[in-house]
């Protein structure tokens, strides 16, 4: 059986194709302004990691993330929060919080042992503690998202930075730019102001081990290091590429569903 | 936003809901009538019939922009007030003859300072509101509501007495309960009206006279008898929240698969589940122990949250809710601290809770699609259907 999930999400495309219940190709790539052909293109990358040729041998596909209604090949489509949960809990079982930093958003997800959502928090509307508050601090800094990811970027005396707004923020780190603060305390301090961002979040749903950290941002080390003192445990490394969560979990749905499918069918030959 | 409902009560009720100064309203102007706008549902509307006059509760239905009001608002104030205050600088509320502002939060509150520096409406007034629920509370509001009566009197040379207050009482209460008749349709597996429905036919309940309205409203309820119920939905939920006008924002939830059934809202059940009492002797006394602790309170009254608990417990039960979506305008701080208490108990209870922060114009539409969607897959068997079987 192959099956695949197709993640668009605001800043990046992820996909997904797994063969009998194992990942067989994944790919990441940046969103286009057109969502049918960040799909195609970012599904087509999947399909040849996993040796195949074409989407016609692929059984069934489930989409998720922002652009989760743009593909009309995919059987049905599905929360980006309920795809993050089943894909974060198939990398790693014994996880029972999933948060989530991707482009636009941040959430914190409480898992069930099954793997379903049994709550949830998001941002509100404002992308500050997401991928773009990063970008936007990368570009005052000079420094890229490398810059401010890397370990020995993180100073031990991080400037306390506004976490209401993204705009301000940069301002903020413009003034602090200006006034001849290390580099590494500001960044230092963009990090922590997402993760303290992120702790409130996770005091509304309650934080339950062990704790996974996915979506774009979870390649930052400087902010899941920051995350882990907030927070006060440890985050679970994960044995696959976090970024591809949600699209793990939407073919892990698309699996479920095709199962049940023949299942019905079978039955049905049988009555 | 598509009907199975046919009915001239019902378009009647959708014009009015879409629009502020409706059809209605006009013919009654044109017969000689006039109109008093209020602020927040805690303002006695019943003293506005009792003088013949048509009360009309202030919404900003249809505005665009706020870059007149921002002049007199900040940009962390609340979205209603300012686009309420910037229609009214527009001159969409021209049409009234009064306007009555509260104390109800901080922000709406200015718009009475903001009114009466720049529009000269014949007459405008700030009531004071209290903040607790108990006993001289409601005497310092029997107070405010005989200034009020005084003040209609002298502007617009009315005399409102007992008889026509008690009159108005009795009217207002019999629209409550034809109100809860409408919303008890709801309470079935297959209701003949949705949420979108539903709001309309209330929202209109405070901007047509309520004379008029009420027949109107027996006349929808006859409409009603034969429509078909509505089917397709994946989970019931009931909304909590505030200052609720807008069709469209329960259209997107309901599009998901939600399908609201009832409130607790200040365009919803908090309006009318329950009636003012009919066995005081002083109808004002009455009508101060209404508003200050028979019905259902706001979050602005302190010390009250475990009866508004209590209430919206009792409507999740009666209308068998899946889930409580609880919505709250940004920069709103009644309903922020009220809505993390919602939660905690509501998760107690063993009711699912969806947090929702919007603007008063509905924008972001996909972000609110995302987290209704979620939230349907939470609930639905707390995961997805089909997962016992695989």
């Amino acid at each position: 059986m192959i099956v695949a999930g197709i993640d668009l999400g605001s800043a990046t495309g992820k996909a997904v194709v797994m063969k009998n219940g194992e990942i067989a190709g994944a790919a990441v790539l940046s969103s286009t302004t057109n969502p049918h052909n960040t799909a195609e293109l970012v599904l087509n990358q999947a399909i040849e990691k996993a040796g195949l040729s074409s989407i016609n041998q692929i059984d069934n596909i489930i989409s998720t993330g922002y652009g989760r209604l743009n593909i009309s090949y995919a059987e049905d489509n599905l929360s980006e929060i309920s795809c993050h949960a089943k894909g974060a809990h198939w990398m790693v079982p014994s996880i029972r919080t999933v948060i989530d930093v991707g482009g636009q958003d941040c959430k914190v997800i409480s898992v069930s042992p099954k793997g379903t959502v049994l709550e949830f928090k998001m941002n509100d509307r404002c992308a500050a503690g997401t991928g773009r508050f990063f970008e936007a601090m990368a570009r005052a800094l000079c420094c890229g998202l490398d810059g401010i990811s890397a370990m020995e970027n993180q100073g031990d005396d991080p400037c306390p930075i506004s976490n209401q707004c993204s705009v301000f923020a940069e301002s903020e780190v413009v003034t602090l730019v200006n006034d001849g603060i290390k580099l590494e305390d500001i960044i230092a301090g963009i990090n922590m102001s997402v993760a303290s961002r992120l702790t409130s979040m996770s005091r509304r749903v309650g934080i339950v081990d062990e704790v996974a950290l996915t979506g774009g941002c979870s390649k930052n080390l400087g902010l899941a290091a920051a995350l882990e003192k907030k927070i006060k445990t440890k985050i679970v490394h994960l044995p696959y590429d976090p970024q591809i969560a949600g699209a793990l979990g939407a073919s892990l749905f698309a699996a479920e569903r095709l199962e049940l499918r023949l299942q019905n069918e079978k039955e049905a030959v049988n009555q | 936003m598509e009907t199975n409902i046919e009915s001239e009560a019902y378009q009647t009720f959708v014009e009015a809901t879409q629009t502020l100064n409706n059809t209605e309203l006009k013919n009654w102007k044109r017969d000689g009538g006039k109109v008093v706008g209020y602020f927040c549902s805690t303002v006695p509307e019943e003293v506005f019939t009792a003088a013949g006059l048509a009360p009309f509760r202030m919404r900003a239905t249809g505005s665009t922009n706020t870059e007149l009001s921002d002049a007199c608002f900040s940009n962390i104030n609340c979205s209603f007030p300012r686009h309420a205050m910037n229609l009214a600088l527009e001159g969409e509320f021209d049409f009234l003859d009064g306007m009555v502002c509260l104390n109800s939060c901080d922000h709406v509150r200015r718009i009475y300072d903001n009114w009466i520096r720049n529009l000269d409406t014949h007459f405008v007034k700030v009531m004071s509101l209290p903040r607790k629920v108990e006993q001289p509370q409601i005497e310092w509001y029997d107070d405010e509501i005989k200034i009020l009566i005084k003040d209609v009197e002298e502007s617009f040379d009315v005399e409102i007495t007992q008889e026509k207050l008690n009159d108005a009482i009795k009217l207002h209460n019999e629209v409550r309960e034809l109100q809860k008749e409408v919303f008890r349709l709801r309470t079935v597996e297959n209701p003949p009206l949705n949420g979108v429905e539903a709001l309309n036919v209330i929202v209109a309940g405070t901007a047509i006279p309520k004379a008029r309205y009420k027949v109107l409203l027996e006349q929808f309820l006859k409409d009603m008898e034969g429509v078909k119920g509505k089917g397709g939905h994946r989970v019931r939920v009931m909304i909590v929240g505030g200052e609720l006008d807008d069709p469209e924002f329960i259209n997107v939830i309901e599009n998901e698969g939600a399908l609201v059934v009832t409130d607790s809202t200040c365009f919803g059940t908090r309006l009318f589940w329950r009636p003012v009492s009919e066995s005081y002797d002083d109808p004002v006394t009455a009508l101060a122990n209404y508003y200050i602790f028979d019905r259902p309170s706001c979050p602005r009254m302190t010390g009250d949250q475990e009866r508004r608990m209590d209430f919206t417990l009792e409507m999740a039960k009666e209308f068998k809710v899946d889930g409580v979506i609880g919505e709250r305008l940004l920069f709103c701080d009644q309903w922020s601290v009220e809505h993390y208490m919602n939660n905690n108990d509501l998760k107690k209870a063993g009711i699912p809770f969806l947090q929702i922060d919007r603007e008063y114009i509905l924008s972001g539409k996909g972000q609110l699609s995302t987290r209704v969607q979620a939230f349907i897959e939470t609930l639905e068997g707390k995961g997805i259907k089909y997962e016992e079987v695989v």
